[in-house]
């Protein structure tokens, strides 16, 4: 029996070790907690190797679970990750609500332009409504072009602005399976992979994430299954590129065609065959034109892509009779100080005259200088460009044609 | 040497043969243990679980992830109870397979049966106390079968809950039941039982060949074999709650992010199996109930063991009761078994 015992105490002694080596080699925890939610997460005792996402959002202060979700306490993977909002990108549009949004983040004040995540809820770019309609109208789905259906059932933010206002106030969700013409199920089974909740195609050259990090991580031309934790106001063009300009579309196939090479010189072989395109087309980049509501949306929904993107040449070059708008900056509630604070790069400040549209966005990085000329320094290069006037040059534009194809007549660069 | 606390706890002595492990298996020795290992360990959970809705998982993933040996003591705490029904059943088997639920002992098998019932009890009440997605199911499946039955159901559904449907108030209720009302049933009836163990004569009748000259063994021994036996229970305990991990998953939430696990905890996946095939009232109560009801009935409705054959493994005159309790855990595990199955895809 002492025997026995001793036996029993030395197996019991030797578990004892056992439990507690393994107690003592268990990874350390890193604990953090961020100033906006004072709850303590542990993720960085994994993810300590990511770079900040931006300057606009340090961990101190945002830490991981704000955003991502996910189990802030448990140390297991599977368990960890078991509740992250949107897998690895919670701004996909499923739940970027949930993840950007919030009366403090992204769904803030709309007259301060903070709606974003609502806003892009209504954007063209989300609800595909142009090409729906008009693919729906050719094959007989609905008797007119004005759109009805977006990929998903959407209501505008704002009441329509007069009676004159045309816009639709919603869109219905678009079900090819409903669809009784076989080309429209086949638009919808092959030709829906260039909106934001769409997944992307295969392949580096369509390589980006969904919703808000679409455009605001760039991924281009990066592997996917690679992290890519960064967030971003840069957008260069490739990152537009990961939808525009990939392609066209066979009508008689009713499938997307993917062009089979990946450009690299943007003069010769950026755009399409027969595409008219002028310098500041192939040399700056999309966004140091076009605006955030273009691209973002502005609450209203939009019939098609003509009606929302609004920005022609004359916004920055003027015509024959006016130099571009303009806006001198008087205070620092002024939006295009937030922008530029975002884009560090270019200095602007109060007093500073920039360029705005005709819907009064600022064209920020497009100043006045002193002597009268403008300036626009590209967002993403810095490169310096001065902006001719047409006042006062030798067009002969008539007043009536301020369309930009009406410019690219005399513009266009030959290939 | 004088007898300590812990032998006065003991008989002074007790007939040696059935005392041994062949005849006892040690299962109601070993339970005991677990009861014990599962207080202290209780009594260290209860030091950092929070019982509400929105703390219960986070207060868990902290004992699990972050308290020094927290996990080790949730381990011990699951392990302990999953491994107490499985002995508990053991013991009932082998009392009913040695026929010592014969009189004098009728009284103490019932005793015993409410024991392992309760057992039961403490561990879907523990389990549901987890308040995560794994446990959603069986929360409102097995509650909701209170609810089906006719005329009672209902109220009895709005006590047990606190309320119509699973929320704070449950969490509450299951969390009170859990680690005070039926631990204090449990320890009452326990110390009776072991109580009714020395009064009825002690562990079992020794064979007709042994009953006028029984040898003995003396409480030191005894105590020194349970010393033995808890030393290896301890040590075996260990190694699993270090190396199989108590299953955890995500907090309970309004939406329900993940597909739930739609498994009742594995005790009870029989009875799920048995609600797949008819009515919730019929397959979820009744069974169960008529079942318990055969299992309390038997020393009552059987012919008693002959007094010949007691102290043995299988005593003839039994054998209706030993058939009858095989085909029965044949049926609960068969069933158990196609349950755990995963479905044909």
């Amino acid at each position: 029996m002492k025997k026995a015992i001793l036996a029993a105490s030395i197996f019991l002694v030797i578990a004892l070790l056992v439990v507690i080596w393994q107690a003592t080699h268990l990874p350390r925890p890193i604990a953090l907690t961020p100033t906006l939610t004072g709850a303590e997460e542990f993720c960085l005792t994994c993810h300590n190797d990511l770079p900040e996402i931006s300057p606009s959002h340090p961990i101190e202060t945002f830490g991981c679970v704000l955003c991502h979700g996910g189990e802030r306490l448990a140390l297991d993977a599977d368990l960890a990750h078991a509740t992250m909002r949107g897998g690895r990108n919670p701004s996909d549009l499923g739940v970027a609500e949930l993840s950007c949004g919030g009366s403090d983040c992204h769904t803030g004040s709309s007259e301060l332009q903070r709606d974003h995540v609502g806003r892009v809820l209504t954007s063209l770019q989300t609800t595909y409504a142009g090409a729906i309609a008009s693919i729906r109208f050719t094959y007989g789905a609905q008797s007119s072009l004005p759109a009805q259906m977006a990929i998903e059932a959407v209501q505008a933010l704002h009441p329509p602005a007069g009676p004159n206002d045309f816009r639709p106030q919603r869109l219905a969700a678009f079900d090819p399976q409903a669809e009784s013409h076989a080309f429209i199920q086949a638009f919808g089974h092959n030709c829906l992979t260039c909106h934001l909740r769409a997944e992307p195609l295969p392949g580096p050259d369509y390589a980006r994430l969904t919703g808000c990090a679409a455009c605001h991580t760039p991924t281009a031309g990066r592997d996917l299954n690679q992290p890519v934790h960064q967030l971003t106001t840069v957008i260069p063009y490739t990152q537009c590129n990961t939808c525009h300009n990939r392609g066209n579309y066979d009508l008689r196939q009713m499938s997307f065609v993917p062009r089979p090479d990946a450009p690299t010189d943007r003069l010769h072989d950026y755009y399409q065959p027969i595409t008219q395109f002028t310098r500041c087309e192939y040399e700056l980049d999309c966004l140091d034109c076009h605006t955030r509501t273009e691209a973002m949306g502005d609450g209203y929904l939009y019939n098609d892509q003509a009606e929302q993107q609004y920005v022609q040449c004359k916004t920055c070059h003027g015509d024959l009779e006016s130099p571009p708008l303009t806006r001198t900056i008087r205070n620092e509630a002024d939006i295009a100080l937030r922008m530029a604070y975002l884009n560090p790069q270019i200095p602007l400040q109060i007093g500073d005259t920039i360029v705005v549209t005709e819907k009064g966005e600022p064209i920020w990085n497009l100043r006045q200088l002193a002597d009268g000329s403008f300036e626009m320094i590209a967002k993403v290069t810095q490169v310096r460009y001065p902006v001719p006037l047409v006042i006062g040059s030798t067009c002969t534009q008539n007043p009536d044609q301020q369309e930009s194809r009406y410019c690219h007549a005399c513009h266009a660069v030959e290939r | 040497m004088r007898p300590s606390f812990f032998h006065h706890l003991h008989p002074p002595s007790i007939p040696a043969r059935q005392s041994r492990f062949r005849y006892t298996l040690g299962a109601g020795g070993y339970s005991v243990f677990l009861i014990l290992v599962l207080l202290f360990s209780g009594a260290l959970l209860m030091f950092y679980y929070i019982p509400t809705p929105a703390e219960a998982g986070p207060s868990i993933q902290m004992i699990t992830f972050l308290v020094p040996f927290g996990a080790l003591v949730r381990n011990l705490h699951y392990w302990s109870a999953q491994i107490l029904v499985v002995v508990a059943a053991i013991h009932m088997l082998r009392v009913i397979f040695t026929g010592a639920y014969s009189p004098p002992r009728r009284f103490n098998y019932l005793l015993g049966l409410s024991l392992f019932v309760l057992s039961l009890f403490l561990d879907f009440t523990g389990y549901v106390l987890r308040w995560d997605e794994g446990v959603r199911w069986a929360l409102v499946a097995g509650t909701n079968l209170v609810h089906s039955i006719p005329t009672i159901g209902p109220g009895l559904y709005r006590i047990l809950m606190g309320g119509a449907q699973p929320g704070p108030a449950t969490l509450t209720r299951f969390y009170s039941w859990h680690i005070f009302g039926l631990v204090v049933i449990l320890l009452g009836i326990g110390v009776w039982h072991i109580f009714r163990v020395r009064r009825d004569g002690g562990i079992a009748v020794p064979p007709p060949e042994q009953r006028q000259t029984p040898e003995r063994i003396s409480r030191f021994e005894l105590v020194r074999r349970e010393g033995l036996a808890a030393l290896i229970g301890i040590a075996v305990l260990l190694l699993v709650a270090a190396f199989i991990p108590a299953p955890l998953a995500p907090p309970m939430s309004e939406v329900t992010i993940q597909v739930a696990d739609s498994k009742a905890p594995w005790f009870f996946l029989w009875v799920q199996q048995l609600l797949k095939s008819g009515d919730a009232f019929w397959m979820g109560v009744f069974v169960p109930l008529a079942v318990l009801l055969f299992l309390g009935s038997l020393p009552y409705l059987l012919t008693a063991i002959r007094s010949d054959e007691l102290g043995r493994w299988f005593p003839p005159s039994g054998r209706l009761a030993q058939i009858l309790v095989l085909a029965l855990v044949l049926a609960i595990l068969g069933l158990t078994i196609i349950a755990a199955l995963p479905p044909p895809a």
